[in-house]
């Protein structure tokens, strides 16, 4: 009856104490399952917005090289210069309000210097910007005994060995202030070196939401693993409970039937 | 040489007889449905003959005793099984309690413990939310208040035996009493080769009594019977009972004496061995389990909090009270409120928005206690420990249960009142008497004609 009203096989650990324990190791996997599927997809959302700010950093950076191209000519006034020079200082504090971007209120380029905004204006620096961030990297466990990494600090996208960012543009701006077309083509080149970094950074971010994907469909298929297990340890099965139940009901009335033809049975009833 | 006087007196003792074996079966029919009634079967005998020279005159029957029919092996095997299944019965009754706290996997401490490092792996993919820290805490205390309230539910299944172990002795000792009065008069009848009847059914169910609260051993002596506890503690000797003792022990649990001597660990069997063994051994068993637990997850949960930093840069404080010792379950609380403390951060830096100490806090999830056994597995074991426990007694109450009904089955044979048996009996007794009376009218008629033999008249035919 009992296992009838509840669906289950196992309601106190002793109808069956092997399976009630393997249920509490199968319940707190199902739930921690759900939780990396939580965090998977707070991570998505997280690693979606880096993309798309990284995204808008290369539309700039292409806006900047065209400028570039065009300062570089040398039938160029230097009004026009001047001129072209005031865009791409835009353009750079564009560039640091992207990578001051925050997501729910934490910084998304500091490294894990998360609290404060990482870069800041400064033209007595020679990449025309300050970094306050960290280089620190966070990992997060998206599956049993599976991390990965979530972020790249700041000095890494912008300011890399293989592309700086913030150096070129800076340049860039100095050189077309100083009307060098070389130094303008040179400051140029740089910048379009700076871009394909910036695209080859922007790959971590979209190959890890590839893998966050591919991690939610193998959770949702451990998920339903894990249930199946979980009905298996301890679910009833109903049609054996149902079939069991009836018989119960038929033997107690045989039973009965049987015990009511007994009892008045005696010597006596067969004297007069 | 017989004579028709003589021939009238055994036709008279055997109406007597006859007359004693239908009060005995009226008696038996009468207690059909008496609890413990023993069948009384009544013994009849030749008398002693006449001789008179080579002839052996038969002189009729004599109703010797009422006896009842007992089969003594067959009840101390009763009492030995009452007191397995009373013992059995008490401690199922007691583990249904016992395993309750652990029955639901999705509530309770090992529910806890996956939300607890849930709401840690959820603050890994943001370690400066504080509504995530917040949930941290909270996690925290939950798990916490189940520890407490796990322990305080062992505790107060185990007071509840306490109670029910000081009423068992009473209910023992006023049994041993009445057993003790009842006894001596049964030792004396036995003496004088008589049988006890009624008093021997009332001794007999309440020693069936005594054994369904304890083990009771029996000896047969002269002065009746003497009844001990299963390590020869004596309750009963003859006409004196000794009564238990009961006292406060030092846990605040009810030690048992007899005579100034602590014999409760020595008491087995009944309703109070299997209330003693469930109150002194598996409760305190799954206690110190449970505090281990609490203490030994407390301690390396804060130790992991300690190598990592929290959100002022300080380094990790322990989030839970250290408890040891017995009680350490029931004692453990959540020992910081500010969600900022919680170290989540591997960098010293204030503010600092790295998770790299998370990985250390989850690890106690899954990392072997000094117990050897990871928190999950630790609770998975307890459950465990408490389901084999209450299927083993379960198991044991049908087992006992099944073997004492065949007991009491065949006791029933044996001394039951069978009323096709007795109504046949009652037959049988019946035409005796009627053949009696018949005797006696015969002789009577005969007497007639001897005494006609001298007036001349014929005697009617």
């Amino acid at each position: 009856m009992q296992e009838l009203a509840t669906g289950q096989r196992v309601n106190v650990p002793s109808d069956d104490p092997a399976a009630a324990a393997a249920d509490v190791q199968n319940q707190a996997f199902q739930s921690q399952t759900d939780q990396y599927l939580q965090n998977t997809s707070s991570l998505e959302s997280m690693l979606q917005n880096a993309d798309s700010v990284l995204s808008s950093v290369v539309t700039s950076l292409n806006q900047a090289i065209s400028l570039g191209v065009q300062g570089a000519n040398g039938t160029l006034s230097s009004a026009d210069q001047q001129t072209i020079a005031q865009q791409i200082q835009s353009i750079q504090s564009q560039i640091v309000q992207l990578a001051n971007s925050s997501y729910q209120g934490s910084y998304i380029f500091g490294g894990t210097e998360t609290q404060s905004a990482p870069y800041a204006l400064d033209s007595a620096k020679p990449d025309g910007v300050t970094y306050s961030g960290n280089t620190g990297v966070n990992s997060v466990e998206i599956a049993p005994g599976q991390s990965m990494k979530v972020n790249l600090p700041g000095s890494q996208i912008f300011q890399g060995a293989g592309g700086d960012v913030m150096g070129s543009l800076q340049q860039l701006i100095t050189a077309l202030q100083s009307g060098n077309s070389t130094s303008i083509g040179t400051a140029t080149n740089q910048v379009t070196t700076a871009l394909n970094y910036v695209s080859e950074q922007r790959v971590f971010y979209g190959s890890a939401v590839d893998q966050l994907n591919a991690n939610q469909s193998s959770l949702q298929q451990e998920q339903v693993n894990l249930q199946t297990q979980q009905n298996n340890l301890v679910g009833a099965n109903m049609a054996t409970v149902a079939t069991d139940l009836s018989q119960a009901q038929t033997e107690q009335s045989a039973t009965l039937a049987a015990l009511a033809q007994i009892i008045p049975q005696s010597l006596l009833s067969y004297l007069k | 040489m017989g004579s028709l006087s003589s021939s009238m007196w055994i036709a008279a003792e055997a109406l007597g007889a006859d007359q004693g074996a239908i009060d005995a079966t009226s008696n038996n029919i009468a207690n059909q449905n008496t609890p413990g009634y023993t069948r009384e079967v009544p013994v009849l005998t030749e008398a002693d003959p006449t001789v008179e020279g080579n002839i052996t005159y038969g002189d009729g029957v004599v109703l010797q005793q009422i006896e009842s029919i007992r089969d003594q092996v067959l009840q101390i095997q009763i009492a030995d099984q009452t007191q397995q299944q009373s013992s059995a019965q008490a401690q199922y009754n007691a583990l249904q309690q016992v395993q309750t706290p652990f029955s639901d996997p999705t509530q309770g401490i090992g529910a806890d413990f996956t939300a607890f490092f849930n709401s840690i792996s959820q603050l890994s993919t943001d370690p400066t939310n504080m509504t995530d820290r917040q949930a941290v805490l909270s996690a925290a205390q939950t798990l916490a208040s189940d520890f407490n309230s796990t322990e305080q539910n062992l505790d107060s299944i185990q007071s509840g035996l306490n109670q029910s172990v000081v009423q068992n002795v009473t209910q023992i000792n006023t049994l041993t009493q009445q057993i003790a009065q009842i006894n001596v008069q049964v030792g004396d009848m036995q003496k004088l080769v008589q049988d006890p009847g009624s008093l021997g059914d009332q001794e007999t169910q309440l020693i069936q009594q005594l054994s369904q609260l304890t083990n009771v051993n029996e000896v047969q002596t002269e002065n009746g019977l003497t009844l001990t506890t299963g390590n020869g503690t004596p309750l009963v000797v003859g006409d004196q009972s000794f009564a238990l003792q009961t006292t406060a022990g030092p846990s605040g649990m009810t030690d048992i004496s007899s005579q100034g001597k602590d014999i409760t660990s020595s008491l087995q069997g009944g309703q109070l061995g299997g209330n003693l063994q469930v109150r002194d051994t598996v409760i305190p068993g799954l206690l110190s389990q449970l505090d281990n637990l609490a203490s030994q997850f407390a301690t390396s949960f804060n130790a992991a909090q300690a190598s990592g930093y929290d959100l002022n840069g300080k380094a990790g404080q322990a989030l839970f009270s250290d408890t040891t010792g017995a009680g350490a379950a029931s004692n453990l609380t959540v020992a910081i409120a500010d969600p900022s403390l919680i170290a989540a951060s591997s960098d010293p830096t204030s503010g600092s928005g790295s998770n790299g100490n998370v990985a250390n806090l989850l690890a106690v999830q899954n990392q072997a206690l000094p117990s050897g056994e990871s928190p999950m597995d630790a609770y998975a074991n307890l459950v465990s420990q408490t389901g084999t426990l209450t299927d083993q007694a379960q198991a044991e109450v049908t087992a006992s249960t099944a073997s004492l009904n065949q007991l009491n089955d065949q006791l029933g044979s044996v001394s039951g009142v069978n009323i096709d048996e007795e109504t046949t009996n009652l037959m049988n007794y019946q035409r005796a008497y009627e053949a009696a009376a018949r005797v006696v009218t015969t002789v009577d008629e005969l007497t007639q004609s001897v005494l006609d033999m001298g007036s001349g008249v014929t005697a009617a035919p």
